[in-house]
């Protein structure tokens, strides 16, 4: 579905990404990660269209995604949930799933995923009328896991979404991302720090260090990898 | 009559004035806080997309026959109205071959360099609009010519000026519907999106730089009603922009710098302040009472009177 190839980004002198391959195959879940500045949000970035890459290519369900506009990929299925959540502020929540509605799909199935949304994270129901930059910082990050839901993706995309929030709070986003998943059929891109959560779900991981993948395989491998234990997961 | 009573009358001639006239300032205020809102760019050429609105007003009322067809009273209004569209397209013209190449997504979050060219720039249009304007209508003031500006209707003892009562209900209404465009719809949902937060707003497929030239095109259009409006009391040269553009700064920064509804009553604020001033300062002060208050209020709110800080959050 997605198929990243030898992808070079650089900003200015310096190499964030540096032939980097990745592939997300339909209905996957696939895990990047990596310690700070990896190159994990470049590598959305340059997904999104807000780098323009140096070299390689991205192509995604048929589209060489170089070619298309920023303002259309996510007419094309790609929901992007940013580092740092990024809701509109001095919108209400129930505007800012709006807002993620505004894809073509996102708009024809509205209804729909409004109630689905409401059902995976009940306090955005209760909490619709409310301006989103007044919500705590976990309920903004289900808004803006919402937001990305509610444009009816096929590919989920989601920048750190566990940055900065209580263990509690970032476990019950984890199992709503799994949640999504097994019982919506998303195809999910992950990013994280938190190598052991992201590497517990996901089909397929990636670890990427200062801008290179440095190692790749199926959940149980890299599980098993003894660099990963020691490196990441602290065993 | 009491000395009271006589004070007491021309303190409310000096309100119903100053709410009259504010009403059309805070019109034109919200054009330009429209365009700082939605793209963080400061159009230093606001001031002459309002003479370009008393210019297309008066055009369309004389030389178009409107106010021949449509008479003395209800052509005026509509020549002013008629100002919007006219430049609006100028100002979608202006931002897709010029103001575009230097804000919008690219440009936003770059300091320096991208504001020198921006404040370059929009100072650039500002001077051509002005002798442009100079070659093309001449340095003669001109106004358009409507029995209702030297007319008024009597409500006990205070006269009401009915060009400018026309001008209020009109500014008003046009503002209710741009309030509403921007709450309701969701091509008004979209560009406050894109305002908040535009990289965001692009994650959403959001055409942010088409946001910011439907923004530009509003701000400048909106800014030119309230100039076609206010030509109808008032006379014209191509260089008035100058005079309005300061009182529009100071209404948009009063109200608070990226709200859209303060800049309403920032340049409502404007309004009542100079014409209240009137009651105590010889008439050539009104600009100076409007700066003393401005930095009253910057002095106790430095975030304006709608204090939302002009950083993103
Ligand atoms: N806009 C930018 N301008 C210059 N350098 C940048 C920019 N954005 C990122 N970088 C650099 O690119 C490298 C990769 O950054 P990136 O944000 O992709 O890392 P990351 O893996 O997402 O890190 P984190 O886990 O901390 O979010 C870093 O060295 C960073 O300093
Ligand atoms: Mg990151």
């Amino acid at each position: 579905m997605l198929k990243i190839e030898s992808l070079d980004v650089a900003y200015g002198g310096l190499r964030a990404l540096d032939g980097v391959d990745i592939e997300v195959a339909q209905g996957q879940f696939v895990a990047v990660v990596g310690p700070n500045g990896a190159g994990k949000t470049t590598l959305f970035r340059a997904i999104s269209g807000t780098v323009t890459p140096r070299g390689g290519s991205i192509s995604y369900d048929g589209h060489d995604l170089l070619a298309v506009p920023a303002a259309r990929r996510p007419h094309l299925g790609i929901a992007h949930v940013p580092e740092g959540r990024q809701v509109f502020p001095s919108m209400t929540v129930l505007e800012n799933l709006e807002m993620g509605a505004y894809t073509e799909a996102g708009r024809r199935r509205w209804r729909d995923t409004r109630e689905v949304v409401f059902q995976l994270f009940p306090v955005l129901q209760e909490r619709q009328g409310q301006l989103a930059g007044t919500l705590s910082g976990g309920e903004q990050q289900m808004l803006a896991i919402g937001r990305g839901l509610a444009s009816a993706p096929k590919l989920l995309m989601l920048d750190e979404p566990s940055m900065g929030l209580a263990p509690a709070v970032a476990d019950t986003i984890f199992d709503r991302i799994q949640q999504i998943h097994r019982e919506h059929g998303v195809t999910v891109l992950l990013v994280e720090q938190r190598v052991a959560e992201a590497l517990e779900s996901c089909d397929l991981g990636y670890v990427l260090e200062t801008g290179r993948v440095v190692m790749q395989g199926s959940h149980d491998a890299l599980i098993a990898d003894e660099r990963v234990r020691k490196a990441y997961l602290g065993l | 009559m009491s000395a009271f009573e006589l004070f007491a009358i021309d303190f409310l001639q000096a309100l119903v004035a100053g709410l009259l006239v504010g009403g059309t300032y805070a019109l034109m205020c919200v054009g330009l806080g429209m365009i700082f809102g939605v793209m963080r760019v400061v159009n230093f050429a606001q001031g002459d997309f309002f003479m370009l609105g008393m210019y297309a007003a008066y055009y369309v009322a004389t030389a178009l026959g409107v106010m021949a067809v449509l008479g003395p009273y209800v052509g005026p209004v509509i020549a002013g109205l008629a100002a919007g569209p006219v430049v609006f397209a100028v100002g979608w013209v202006l931002h897709r071959f010029l103001v575009g190449r230097v804000t919008g997504v690219a440009a936003v979050g770059t300091e320096g360099e991208g504001h020198y060219a921006q404040i370059i720039l929009t100072l650039g249009i500002a001077l051509v609009l002005q002798n442009g304007g100079l070659i093309l209508f001449g340095s003669l003031p001109l106004s358009i010519p409507t029995p209702m500006s030297r007319a008024s209707w009597e409500i006990g003892e205070l006269l009401v000026n009915q060009a400018r009562t026309v001008s209020f209900g009109v500014a008003i209404v046009v503002a209710l519907l741009l309030y509403l465009f921007l709450k309701r719809t969701p091509l008004g949902k979209s560009m406050r999106a894109a305002a908040d937060n535009p990289e965001a707003a692009l994650y959403m497929g959001i055409d942010v730089d088409r946001s910011h030239r439907t923004a530009f095109a509003l701000g400048c259009g909106v800014t030119a009603i309230a100039g076609g409006l206010i030509a109808s009391s008032q006379s014209f040269q191509p260089y008035i922009g100058f005079d309005f553009v300061i009182t529009m700064y100071a209404g948009v920064v009063l109200g608070g710098l990226g709200s859209i509804l303060g800049a309403f009553w920032g340049g409502m604020t404007i309004g009542l302040v100079q014409q209240m001033s009137t009651l105590v300062l010889p008439f050539q002060l009104q600009n100076t009472a409007i700066f003393v208050v401005f930095l009253l209020i910057i002095f106790l709110r430095p975030h304006g009177m709608f204090g939302r800080s002009a950083d993103r959050t």
